[in-house]
């Protein structure tokens, strides 16, 4: 009667096993042999029906079928050649990557600036270690909010400190399983030994110089480090392009508006949180290849309707390199792309090619295949500090970059602060930015004084942090 | 056929009577009900190995012989899945299953009328993450090498596919920190009189062990089911002996009373410290929801008191979610593990909730689930 489809989450790259339950409406239900979860799922998790709004085919707002949609995105593709940049952050399986990246040759975008890091650091920061050795370290040195950016982590650092670790965290805020909080502008105090474990993250807004200082005093201490991700695939789209010249959104944004881009193709990827608006009006095609209705839907010329993720057929490789069996048989993902590229793609040749890539003879689970990890050289990271008296600092969290909404509409601020403010509970702060001006409600927590935390935009950010001036 | 009656039965089948735990009963006597049209659908685990099955309503005949019997590793609860679905359906129910199927029914979520309920004897389940490093490192096995398991004189045995069997006292599997889930152990349902028919294979002797199962009738429902199967032809049944029924009643009490030295050894009364306590086992919380909706009690939906009250940006030292939960659940928590099993930071939430509720449950003399009288905190009357 109910179509159930065993999948994972695509809410971030931790590979969280899950069923979806089509019962007339989307449901969620837990998969708990799921080795990387144990069948738990966080906030976005419990949301994910949500995120699957049914998206139709399209063609400059005619709805029309897949087919048809992706002959029309090959037209315009073939008409606007030497112009055309093709964005997928990593929201597909390993088996549509290589076909997209066929499509795309020299002109694909990830996201994230792994030209502005060193080559031999790339390896580093595809893939990261298993979560049972992070369970075993002895101490732990957190450069991220594990509760709101990947809350899955909780869990796992919770046993290691059960186990004896002491955690250490980097933060604009103190976290309640740390031993130690050190705020980001005091990193000169972290002491870091061969016995610690870095964990932080690497996505298309990451600051490369920030990135840089963590790897070096990884490398200093002799310490590990493990960089989370977060998009569904992101592990699998880095190892399988790691010979290909990946460009960052930075460049992107930079390539559109200097007019050396005018049709961008959007691979289940929506970047209009993270495109300036007058960008993304200055292309002359906007092409969008997806899964499930969002921002970009909306505004795109061509819509080509796959079917969402929890239906397809296909490998998934999670922060830890472990390959992952999507539950579904769709393949109209690589049906498209193939129309568009003016080929076929086979799904069983391009998984071998997956499996060839990862040295495995078939995806299992619950082994985690064998990854060099070979050591990288001398890197020179010039991280620059805060130089604001107060700045809103935006937490990237699975909600944000799916566009989400979430019951998170405040800020969080240090109890000083409030007080300084003369703030009374149930009031709103004023932040102003740039000429915008916001109110908003707060909530007392322990953070930097000078700092503003939001897991959610407000619409006056400039980056992931942004040079407000606060107000009762 | 009436309540109270008892009975050795097996499937008719031969390839469920060989596939099916203890002789294939349950699995014909679901299917029987599906094919005389006594119900419009069946809930069955699909097996997709022997640490994971999907639960699936289905009105196929062949899904349902198909099906995986009874799995210790697949801790599921069915009772939200048949909740507001309005079906006229049969499932199989642990004794924590039939306790949540109950409730929803007090809640107006599920029509008893409509629902035939097939209770399986239960000595705990146990969570499949936890069963796969219990062989490794318990067993020294591969999870990948088990073709089978089950509970026996208080070992847990597996069998290999090379056919060997591998036993370990389960007493010692849990005091490594292994075995059932912790609400499993201090569950004193063990066969559930709650379900329409209790089945298991508690009772069963001489040549039949291991191909039979004991059956006893716990309604008119149950009865009714049970006959079908029969005029069906799809199980046959034959009376107990004496020596069956002892050992069933035996191994009850037995199981009964372990259930409630466990309950003693963690619930420890606390005389000081209490809500700090509470507090620090909650400050992890990421408010995912999850323990809510895996609740089979709760029958609140989208918008409910715990979830109105409850505001993210407050900064209350525990949430009123929590606070609002703890209150409900006090006259209503049945037990389940279900909300500890999902919760993404690992918050024993069915010890927390069962702090509150077996003093409150009690006091007030009131097992949910165990039969239609109303949480007492329903019929509390405010008067003006």
């Amino acid at each position: 009667m109910a179509n159930v489809y065993s999948t994972i989450c695509p809410g971030c790259n931790f590979g969280c096993g899950l069923y979806v339950r089509e019962n007339g409406k989307l449901e969620v239900d837990f998969r708990k042999s799921s080795p990387a979860n144990a069948g738990k799922l966080c906030r976005f998790g419990m949301n994910l029906p949500r995120l699957y709004a049914p998206v139709k085919s399209m063609v400059d707002g005619k709805e029309t079928t897949l087919q048809e949609a992706a002959k029309e995105a090959a037209k315009r593709l073939s008409g606007s050649k030497g112009s055309v940049a093709f964005l997928s952050f990593g929201n597909i399986t390993c088996e549509e990557h290589l076909a997209f990246q066929k499509l795309a040759e020299s002109s694909l975008y990830s996201g994230v600036d792994f030209e502005a890091l060193p080559k031999d650091t790339y390896q580093t920061l595809s893939v990261g270690i298993p979560y049972d050795e992070i369970e075993a370290a002895k101490h732990i040195v957190l450069f991220i909010d594990p509760y709101e950016q990947y809350p899955l982590i909780v869990r796992r650092l919770l046993s290691a400190k059960k186990k004896g670790a002491k955690i250490t965290s980097v933060w604009w805020k103190d976290m309640p399983l740390a031993d130690e909080n050190i705020r980001p502008a005091d990193v000169s105090k972290l002491q870091l030994t061969k016995d610690s474990l870095v964990i932080t993250d690497f996505h298309p807004l990451s600051d490369v110089e920030q990135i840089k200082n963590v790897l070096l005093l990884a490398k200093n201490a002799g310490a590990r480090i493990t960089f989370l991700k977060p998009f569904a695939n992101s592990t699998g789209v880095y190892i399988l392009s790691k010979d290909a010249k990946q460009k960052s959104l930075a460049t992107l944004v930079e390539d559109i508006n200097k007019g050396a881009i005018k049709t961008l193709f959007c691979l289940e990827s929506d970047p209009v949180d993270l495109i300036p608006a007058e960008t993304l009006g200055k292309l002359t095609n906007l092409i969008v290849q997806t899964g499930s209705a969002s921002a970009i839907t909306a505004k795109a010329h061509v819509v080509i309707a796959h079917e969402p993720l929890y239906k397809k057929r296909g490998t998934l490789i999670n922060s830890e390199g472990r390959a992952q069996a999507l539950g579904g048989a769709g393949t109209s993902g690589l049906e498209a792309l193939g129309v568009i590229a003016g080929t076929k793609f086979e799904f069983d040749s391009l998984h071998e090619s997956v499996r060839k890539a990862l040295g495995i003879a078939a995806v299992d689970e619950f082994t985690i295949p064998k990854y060099d990890r070979p050591p990288y050289g001398a890197i020179q990271a010039a991280p620059k500090p805060i130089d604001t008296k107060t700045a809103l600092v935006s937490i990237y969290n699975p909600f944000l970059w799916f566009g989400l909404a979430d019951d998170n509409d405040f800020v969080e601020l240090n109890l000083n602060t409030a007080r300084a403010l003369k703030l009374i509970k149930g009031a709103t702060l004023k932040i102003k930015s740039n000429g915008s001006a916001i109110e908003k409600r707060f909530k007392v927590a322990p953070v930097q004084e000078n700092v503003l935390l939001a897991g959610r935009k407000f619409g006056i950010e400039k980056g992931m942090l942004t040079p407000v001036e606060i107000s009762r | 056929m009436q309540k109270g009656e008892m009975y050795v039965g097996w499937s008719t089948k031969e390839d469920v009577r060989k596939r099916g735990g203890s002789g294939g009963l349950v699995t014909s006597m679901l299917a029987a009900a599906l094919e005389k049209k006594m119900v419009d659908a069946v809930v069955v685990l699909k097996k997709i190995n022997e640490f994971e099955a999907v639960p699936v309503i289905t009105s196929d005949v062949n899904e349902v012989l198909n099906s995986a019997g009874s799995l210790h590793s697949v801790p599921s609860n069915f009772a939200k899945l048949i909740a507001n679905k309005n079906l006229k359906v049969a499932l199989p129910a642990k004794g924590c299953d039939v306790r949540g199927i109950i409730e929803q029914s007090k809640r107006n979520a599920i029509n008893l009328d409509n629902t035939f309920v097939v209770g399986l004897n239960c000595g705990g389940s146990m969570h499949p993450v936890v069963t796969r490093e219990m062989l490794e490192v318990m067993y020294k096995i591969k999870p990948e090498d088990v073709h089978g398991e089950e509970i026996e004189k208080g070992k847990l045995i597996f069998e290999t596919k090379d056919g060997k069997e591998h036993a370990i006292t389960i007493d010692e599997l849990e005091e490594k920190g292994y075995g059932r889930r912790e609400s499993c152990r201090y569950c004193t349902i063990k066969i559930p009189n709650n379900a329409d028919i209790a089945c298991g294979n508690w009772g069963v002797t001489g040549d039949l062990v291991g191909k039979a199962t004991f059956v006893e009738i716990n309604s008119e429902k149950g009865a009714r089911l049970l006959q079908n199967a029969i005029d069906a032809g799809y199980v046959q049944v034959q009376k107990p002996d004496e020596k069956g029924v002892a050992i069933r009643a035996k191994i009850k009490g037995t199981m009964e009373g372990l259930g409630k030295k466990w309950k003693d050894k963690v619930f420890v009364p606390m005389d000081n410290g209490r809500l700090e306590y509470f507090r620090k086992e909650l400050e992890h919380c990421i408010d995912c929801g999850a323990c809510k909706a895996v609740c089979p009690t709760c029958s609140c939906g989208d918008i409910s008191k715990c979830t109105e009250f409850h505001y993210r940006g407050d900064a209350y030292k525990m949430s009123m979610y929590h606070l609002v939960r703890f209150l409900h659940l006090a006259d209503s928590c049945i037990g389940c593990g279900q909300c500890s099993d999902v919760c993404p930071v690992d918050i024993p939430l069915t010890r927390l909730y069962r702090r509150f509720a077996n003093t409150v449950q009690e006091q007030l003399k009131y097992e949910p689930g165990m039969d239609q009288r109303k949480p007492p905190y329903f019929e509390a009357k405010l008067e003006v």
